[in-house]
C-alpha cells in the first residue's frame, strides 16, 4: 500500500514537473541566417503590384529556381504592364495565354547575373538574356521625369531592389523579343528600298536573313543606307548604284565593287551606337576593310580621318533612326551615302618627338628638354607612347630633348629626340609606340636614331616589332652609320636620313611589313642585350617598297631636302 | 597619556583620509575632462569654441578610403561637389567607382561622396556656441554684449555657410538649429524644402551683419574669420542662387567699397612687352592670406589639407587629375608665341604635362610641394569671386556692359588669351551668361565652384539654360553613356545628390531625393 502510494505520489510529481516547469516548453530557434525574400518571396510581399508576372512565372514552372539559390536580374513588370501585354497576345487571362509565349517573354526577362543600373549604358547590356536576345539600356526624359529604359519598350520604376538571390528592377511594361531579322526588318521599311534591292542582288539578303544557331556568329551588325541618303549622292533608284558599282555585271561576285559596297556596310558583331563608339575601328564583311569611328560632340561620325595632313569629312549615324534590334543583330541609319575609298600606300615619316603631350606645352616643344615621368606603373603621360615599366622606378622617364646647340640634336630633325632609358635587370624592358594611321600596303621600316653610348661599354642592342610581327633585322641606339655611298648602304640596310653627313645620325632598315588595314598601327622595340639610358629615336619611316627609300632627308629646321 | 595618543593619531588619520581620497570616491565627474555645466563660465571658453568651428572644418577624414566606415573631410567634399560632376576633372589611378560614379553620371545612395556628416559636424559646433554663449554673460561680468555679438556673427555666418552648400548640393535638407549637447537629443528631423533653408540662410546672415567686425587687427584672423565682409560676399552668392540681383549687386558693392580687397597683380602685357608677376602664384595660392583673400580655410603646417594624398603626382593614390583637354578648352594655348600665355593656365591651375591639379599641389610653377608642405588653404571667396558675382548680376538686371567691363578686368589681370575672348553686344544675355561662365571655369578652375556655377546658370528661369549643363556632361561623361548621362541631366531631381544611405538608415524621418528611388 505504501508502495501503491510512494508509486501515484511519483507518477504525480512527474507528471506536475513535466507541466509546472518552464524548462519543457519548446523554444524557438531561428534557423536562418537572414530574413532577406528571393525574388519571388519579393514578388508575394507585393503582389498587389505583381501577382498577374507571379502568376505567370508559376505556369511557366520559373518560380521554383528563382526562389532558390543564384544570382540573377529580373526585370519585373507591374500588373498593369501585364495586363496590356495579355491583351496585345489575345490572351484573356495567364491561363488562357500560349506557355511557349509565356515562357520565351519570361526568358527575356531573366538575366543570369546581377546588374545594378550602374553598369547600364547608351548600348546593350554586358549579359545576355536567358532567352538569347541583348536587352538595351537608354535614359529618357518623359514630362521632366527621366527614368531607364530598358530595350526601349519599358521604363523602370524603381531599380536596384536587393534581394537574396538577385536583383529586381520593376518595369512598367512587358518587353517582347525581336521577331524579324535585319533583312526582314529594312525589307519591311520603304525607305530602304535601294539599299535592300542592292543587299538582294549581291546575296547578302539571305546571308542577313538567318539566325545563326552559333551564337558567336549569329551577331551582326549594318549600317544601312536609306534611300535619301543615296538619293544625296545622285542615286535615285538601284539601277544608278548598280551602274556606278558593278563592273562584273554580277553583283554576287565578292570582287565586283557592288558586292563590296555592301559587304562595307556590314560587321561581325552585335554593335549598339553605345558600343560602336567605344571602339575606334571596327572590321567590315569586306576583307581588311575598317570603318573608323569617332564622337564629335554628340554625333557619331563614321571615316573621319586624317591622312597626310587632310580631313576627309565622314558620316553621321542618325541616333534616331539607329539602334534597331533584330534577331540576329542590330542596324543603323548612315545620312550619307559612303563607299571604301581605295588609297595608294604613301610613305610616313613619322617625327616621334613632335606627340601631343609635348606640342601642348609651348614653353618646352621646340624650346627646351622636358622629362615625362611615370610616378607609378599605372601612369600614362604620353597617349601614343608606353613602355614596359622599368624595375627601377626612377629609370621611367621618357625626355623630351631638344637643343639646336647640342651635339645630340644640332641635326636632328626639329632639333629634338625622344630619349628612354631601357634594358634589364633595372630600365625599362620594351618601349610601345602608336603610329599615325599607315594606309594598308608593303612597306620597309626604317628607324632614324641619334647614336650615342652612355659609357664607352654600353651596348643597346634591339629588336624591332611592327603589330606583333617580329622585323627581320634588329637595330642597336649604340652603332653608328657605316661610311658608304647612298646605293652601298641601302644595299646593306642603312641610309642617312639627316642633311648632314655626320655618321652618329642613322636610319637603319628592320625589315618590311605588309599592312592588311588601314589604321594606326604598333610598333614595340625590345631590348635584346646591353642597357643604357641614351636611346635617342628622332624618326620612324615607314616607305612603301617600291617608292625611293633614301630622299627625302630632313632638316633640323624640319624641311626637307628631295634630292 | 595614552589614550590621548591614541586619540591625537586617530584625529589625524580622519583628517588625512577626509582631505584625500573620501570627496573623489564619490564623485563621478571626468578628472581629464571638463563637463558642460563647468564650461560655459568665461569669455575665454567661448572664444575657444569659437576657434572650434573653425578647427572642425578642418578635421581630417576617418577611415581609411574604400570602406563603408570612411567620413571624408569638409574640403575634399567641397571639392568633389563643386568638382566632380562638372568638366575639369578626369579619373586618376586610384580612381575608386564611387568616384566615377559621379563622371557616369551613375551616382547611388551608397556613394560614399554624398556623405554629408563633415558638414552636420561644424553646424552643431555653430549650434552649440548659438544656444550656450549667452549664458556667459552671467557668470563672466567681463564678457561683454558686443564680444558675445561678434562671436554669435561667426557661428551664425559658418553654419550658414554649411547649410548652403548642403541646400546646393541636396535641395530639401534637414534644418537643425539647436544644438545636440547629449545622445538624449538625437531625434530624427524631416527634411525642409530648399526655400526654407534658403530664407533661414539669409535671416542668419542678415542678423550676423550687425554683430560681426570688419577686422580682427591681424590678416590672418581676417581672411581665416568671419567679418563683415565675408558675410556680404555669402549673402551675394546666395541672392544670386536665389535669382535676387538688385540684392546682390548692392552685397558686393559693400565689398568693393570697402576699399579693402583687390586683385593680385598678375600680368601686365602690351606687345610686344609680357610682363608677369612672378610672385603672383605665390602670393595668392601657395601662401594665401593675400590682399584678394576673402575667406579661406587656413591649412598649416599643424593641420595639413587632404590633398595631397589625392592629387599628388608622385603618389599612387591620386583620384582626380586635371581633364586631359583642359588647357586646349579652357585657357587654350598660343602655338605661336610662348612668352603670351594666360597665367592661371598651366603651372597655376594644372601641370598640363603631368594633368595635375596644381592649384593645391604646385610650390612654384614647375615644383611639386612636398607631402608636407601641403597646407594650401581653400578658398571659399576671393574678390575676383565678387567682381565676377556682380557681373552676373548686373548681366541679368541689363547692365550687359557693365558685366563685359568687368570680364575684361579678370580677363587683363590674368592675360586671358584672346583665342578664348569672345565679344558680346551689350544686349546679348545668354552670351553674356556664357561669357562669364567660361571666365569663372578660368579663374576659379579647381575651387570647388564649377558645377554650382553652371547649375545657376542652368536653372536660371526654371531652367531655361538647361543646354549648359547637356553641354558640359557630354563632355564629361564616357561615350558610352554619354546619351543616357544628357537624358539623366533632363530631369532637374538629378541635379541634387541622393541621401547617403546611413543618414537614411539611421533618421526614418529622411525621405530619398525622388529621383532615386
Amino acid at each position: 500500500m505504501k508502495r501503491k502510494l510512494f508509486i501515484i505520489a511519483g507518477i504525480i510529481s512527474i507528471y506536475l514537473a513535466s507541466v509546472v516547469t518552464p524548462g519543457c516548453k519548446k523554444i524557438n530557434i531561428v534557423e536562418t541566417t537572414t530574413t532577406d525574400v528571393n525574388i519571388v518571396g519579393y514578388l508575394d510581399k507585393h503582389l498587389d503590384s505583381f501577382s498577374l508576372f507571379r502568376q505567370i512565372l508559376e505556369r511557366t514552372g520559373t518560380a521554383a529556381f528563382l526562389n532558390a539559390y543564384g544570382a540573377y536580374t529580373c526585370f519585373a513588370p507591374t500588373n498593369s504592364g501585364v495586363t496590356t501585354y495579355l491583351k496585345n497576345i489575345g490572351a484573356s487571362s495567364v491561363d488562357a495565354a500560349d506557355i511557349n509565349v509565356l515562357k520565351d517573354m519570361v526568358r527575356l526577362h531573366l538575366l543570369g547575373d546581377t546588374l545594378y543600373t550602374s553598369s547600364f549604358t547608351d548600348g546593350k547590356m554586358p549579359v545576355i538574356t536567358m532567352y538569347g536576345q541583348y536587352l538595351v539600356t537608354s535614359v529618357v526624359n518623359k514630362a521632366g521625369i527621366s527614368s531607364y529604359q530598358i530595350n526601349r519598350q519599358a521604363t523602370v520604376l524603381n531599380s536596384n531592389v536587393k534581394v537574396g538571390n538577385g536583383i529586381i528592377h520593376v518595369i512598367d511594361n512587358v518587353m517582347t523579343p525581336a521577331t524579324k531579322t535585319i533583312s526582314q526588318q529594312l525589307e519591311a521599311n520603304s525607305n530602304y528600298s535601294i539599299f535592300v534591292q542592292a543587299m538582294k542582288e549581291t546575296g547578302y539578303f539571305d546571308k542577313l536573313n538567318v539566325v545563326n544557331s552559333d551564337t558567336s556568329k549569329r551577331w551582326i551588325t549594318v549600317l544601312a543606307e536609306n534611300n535619301q541618303a543615296l538619293a544625296d549622292s545622285g542615286f535615285t533608284s538601284y539601277a544608278a548604284l548598280k551602274a556606278k558599282y558593278c563592273k562584273t555585271g554580277n553583283p554576287a561576285l565578292a570582287n565586283d565593287s557592288l558586292n563590296m559596297y555592301v559587304a562595307y556596310h556590314i560587321s561581325q558583331g552585335l554593335k549598339f551606337l553605345g558600343d560602336i563608339i567605344s571602339t575606334p575601328t571596327h572590321e567590315t564583311w569586306l576583307p581588311q576593310e575598317v570603318i573608323s569611328v569617332k564622337l564629335i560632340d554628340q554625333d557619331v561620325v563614321i571615316n573621319q580621318d586624317e591622312f597626310n595632313g587632310v580631313l576627309e569629312i565622314g558620316v553621321k549615324l542618325d541616333r534616331t533612326k539607329s539602334d534597331n534590334a533584330a534577331t540576329n543583330g542590330v542596324w543603323h541609319d548612315a545620312r550619307a551615302h559612303f563607299m571604301v575609298k581605295y588609297r595608294k600606300p604613301t610613305a610616313l615619316y613619322w617625327d616621334v618627338s613632335s606627340f601631343d603631350e609635348i606640342k601642348k606645352l609651348p614653353a618646352y616643344y621646340k624650346k627646351a628638354n622636358y622629362d615625362f615621368k611615370r610616378a607609378t606603373e599605372a601612369d600614362n603621360p604620353i597617349k601614343d607612347q608606353y613602355w614596359g615599366w622599368g624595375p627601377l622606378a626612377s629609370t621611367n622617364t621618357l625626355s623630351y630633348v631638344y637643343s639646336s646647340a647640342s651635339s645630340i640634336t644640332n641635326y636632328a630633325y626639329n632639333n629634338d629626340v625622344n630619349m628612354l632609358p631601357m634594358g634589364l635587370p633595372n630600365r625599362p624592358i620594351w618601349w610601345e609606340l602608336r603610329t599615325p594611321p599607315i594606309v594598308k600596303g608593303k612597306y620597309k621600316v626604317w628607324v632614324c636614331y641619334r647614336a650615342q653610348k652612355q659609357s664607352s661599354s654600353s651596348n643597346m642592342l634591339c629588336q624591332v616589332e611592327v603589330n606583333g610581327t617580329l622585323m627581320q633585322r634588329t637595330m642597336n641606339f649604340t652603332e653608328n652609320r657605316p661610311s658608304g655611298t647612298d646605293a652601298e648602304l641601302e644595299a646593306i640596310g642603312w641610309k642617312r636620313y639627316t642633311e648632314n653627313t655626320t655618321n652618329v645620325f642613322a636610319a637603319r632598315q628592320v625589315g618590311v611589313i605588309e599592312f592588311t588595314t588601314t589604321k594606326q598601327q604598333i610598333v614595340r622595340i625590345t631590348p635584346l642585350n646591353g642597357t643604357q639610358n641614351n636611346n635617342n629615336l628622332d624618326m620612324i619611316h615607314f616607305i612603301p617598297i617600291d617608292q625611293d627609300q633614301v630622299l627625302p632627308r630632313f632638316r633640323p629646321d624640319g624641311t626637307l631636302i628631295y634630292q | 597619556m595614552k589614550t590621548r595618543l591614541i586619540i591625537l593619531t586617530s584625529f589625524l588619520i580622519i583628517l588625512v583620509a577626509g582631505l584625500t581620497g573620501c570627496k573623489k570616491w564619490l564623485d563621478l565627474k571626468p578628472q581629464d575632462g571638463i563637463i558642460k555645466e563647468e564650461f560655459w563660465k568665461t569669455k575665454e571658453q567661448v572664444q575657444a569654441s569659437v576657434i572650434g568651428i573653425y578647427s572642425s572644418m578642418m578635421e581630417s577624414s576617418s577611415g581609411s578610403y574604400g570602406s563603408t566606415t570612411y567620413v571624408p573631410s569638409l574640403s575634399e567634399q567641397l571639392f568633389i561637389w563643386g568638382e566632380c560632376r562638372a568638366d575639369d576633372i578626369a579619373a586618376a589611378t586610384a580612381t575608386s567607382a564611387d568616384d566615377i560614379a559621379l563622371i557616369n553620371v551613375n551616382i547611388q545612395p551608397t556613394n560614399v561622396n554624398t556623405n554629408w556628416r563633415p558638414f552636420y559636424r561644424t553646424i552643431n559646433f555653430c549650434n552649440t556656441v548659438i544656444e550656450k554663449a549667452p549664458e556667459v554673460l552671467v557668470t563672466d561680468n567681463t564678457f561683454t554684449q558686443a564680444q558675445l555679438d561678434n562671436y554669435l556673427s561667426e557661428a551664425l555666418t559658418i553654419r550658414a555657410l554649411m547649410y548652403f552648400y548642403l541646400v546646393r548640393t541636396f535641395g530639401d535638407v534637414p534644418m537643425k538649429l539647436d544644438a545636440t549637447l547629449s545622445d538624449e537629443k538625437i531625434t530624427p528631423i524631416p527634411k525642409s524644402s530648399k526655400d526654407s533653408v534658403l530664407m533661414q540662410i539669409v535671416a542668419d546672415l542678415k542678423l550676423a551683419e550687425t554683430k560681426a567686425v570688419k577686422t580682427y587687427g591681424d590678416v590672418a584672423s581676417d581672411k581665416g574669420r568671419v567679418t563683415v565682409y565675408t558675410i556680404n560676399t555669402i549673402l551675394a552668392d546666395v541672392y544670386l542662387w536665389m535669382d535676387k540681383y538688385n540684392e546682390c549687386i548692392t552685397e558686393c558693392n559693400k565689398v568693393i567699397n570697402s576699399g579693402k580687397f583687390g586683385l593680385i597683380r598678375g600680368a601686365s602685357v602690351n606687345p610686344p612687352i609680357y610682363d608677369y608677376n612672378d610672385s603672383w602664384f605665390n602670393t595668392l595660392y601657395f601662401n594665401g592670406n593675400s590682399n584678394e583673400g576673402i575667406f579661406e580655410l587656413q591649412y598649416s603646417l599643424q593641420r595639413l589639407n587632404p590633398f595631397y594624398s589625392i592629387f599628388s603626382s608622385s603618389v599612387s593614390s591620386r583620384r582626380w587629375v586635371a581633364a586631359a583637354d583642359l588647357m586646349d578648352r579652357v585657357f587654350s594655348v598660343d602655338y605661336t608665341n610662348d612668352k603670351n600665355y594666360d597665367i592661371r593656365g598651366d603651372g597655376a591651375s594644372v601641370r598640363a604635362a603631368t594633368q595635375t591639379i596644381w592649384k593645391y599641389m604646385g610650390a612654384t610653377a614647375t615644383s611639386l610641394r612636398t607631402a608636407d608642405q601641403s597646407y594650401a588653404h581653400w578658398f571659399f571667396y576671393r574678390y575676383a569671386d565678387v567682381l565676377l558675382m556682380k557681373a552676373e548680376a548686373l548681366n541679368e538686371t541689363g547692365n550687359g556692359q557693365g558685366a563685359i567691363d568687368i570680364i575684361n578686368t579678370i580677363r587683363t589681370r590674368a592675360n586671358a588669351l584672346a583665342s578664348t575672348a569672345l565679344t558680346p553686344a551689350a544686349t546679348d544675355k545668354y552670351l553674356i551668361q556664357e561669357y562669364i561662365l567660361m571666365e569663372r571655369e578660368r579663374e576659379f578652375c579647381f575651387e570647388g565652384k564649377r558645377w554650382f556655377d553652371v547649375l545657376r546658370n542652368a536653372k536660371r528661369n526654371n531652367y531655361e539654360r538647361l543646354s549648359l549643363l547637356l553641354n558640359m556632361v557630354a563632355q564629361s561623361a564616357p561615350s558610352n553613356m554619354q546619351q543616357s548621362a544628357q537624358a539623366k541631366m533632363k530631369d532637374k531631381n538629378s541635379h541634387y545628390l541622393p541621401i547617403y544611405i546611413y543618414e537614411l538608415q539611421t533618421n526614418k524621418l529622411l525621405v530619398q531625393n525622388p529621383f532615386y528611388k
